[in-house]
């Protein structure tokens, strides 16, 4: 999909040092998944499953004081290890469907990712933010 | 569930909202028109002087503005006047900030993980 034509967009890119091979299978292999998607606040655990092809499923389940946080989704495209998209749904998305696309780029001996988040999503109306411009600022930040 | 549905009612509300911010804001012209409003509103013939582009087709940008709820129009006299509306802006603008938060910490944990995983190889 061309990025330029989607709307506004969460990017963050992070440049790590490894093999996007290794990177990539940390994002469809259950036990590293449980280990680092964990947000740090309050989350005891995390349990992953997934079906590693088009179409399969994955169960991400964050464990925390107040109950489970559900996350899951459908892989779209498994492109190793240049790209991986599938749909993201958890109660931060309203429980609709997001996209979610993952691009792994060589940096000479290390790997950017680039993970891009779009489509449907549910603001919590009593975080706000401050004046519209910086608003704006942001939204034309994030924008790609 | 009766509070499961009313979340996802709202939820349902909130995301075709926000779809409409998000669309009109990927456009370079509508987020002009935006720009152009945030010290002083203006009436629509004032905006479309300002633009190289026909006055039906910043007509048709102003719309989905309006739609989006960024725009307000008050009509004084034969004058179209639009302020705009920063509310829906703040919603999108959080979104962004809640998903940003949590990918940078997700690929900074990946970071790690990957990172003692080499060392534990070595």
């Amino acid at each position: 999909m061309n990025a330029a034509l989607a709307p506004a967009a969460v990017v963050v890119r992070r440049t790590i040092s490894a093999s996007a091979e290794d990177l990539f299978d940390a994002w469809l292999d259950p036990e590293a998944l449980a280990i680092w998607m964990r947000p740090g606040s309050g989350i005891r655990n995390t349990q992953a499953r997934v079906e590693p092809r088009v179409g399969g499923r994955f169960e991400i389940n964050m464990h925390a004081e107040s109950g489970v946080i559900p996350h899951s989704g459908v892989y779209q495209v498994i492109d190793r290890p240049r790209r991986l998209v599938f749909t993201w749904i958890s109660p931060h998305t309203g429980e609709r469907e997001s996209l979610v696309t993952v691009d792994f780029l060589p940096r000479e001996r290390r790997t950017e990712v680039v993970v891009t988040h779009e489509q449907l999503p549910d603001a919590k109306r009593d975080a706000h933010m401050g004046g519209w411009t910086r608003a704006l600022e942001k939204l034309e930040e994030f924008r790609q | 569930m009766r509070h499961t549905s009313i979340f996802t009612h709202m939820g349902e509300y909130q995301s075709t909202r926000l779809d409409g911010v998000f669309n009109a804001l990927c456009d370079p012209t509508r987020r002009a028109i935006l720009a152009r409003l945030t010290d002083t509103d203006a009436r629509v013939t004032d905006i479309a002087a300002d633009f190289p582009i026909s006055l039906n087709s910043i007509s048709k940008h102003i719309r989905m503005l309006e739609r989006a709820g960024l725009l307000r129009r008050s009509v004084v006299g034969r004058d179209h006047i639009l302020s705009l509306n920063a509310e829906p802006l703040s919603e999108a603008a959080a979104w962004i900030e809640k998903y940003r938060r949590f990918w940078e910490g997700r690929l900074a944990a990946l970071d790690a993980y990957v990172t003692s995983k080499k060392r534990k190889r070595q």
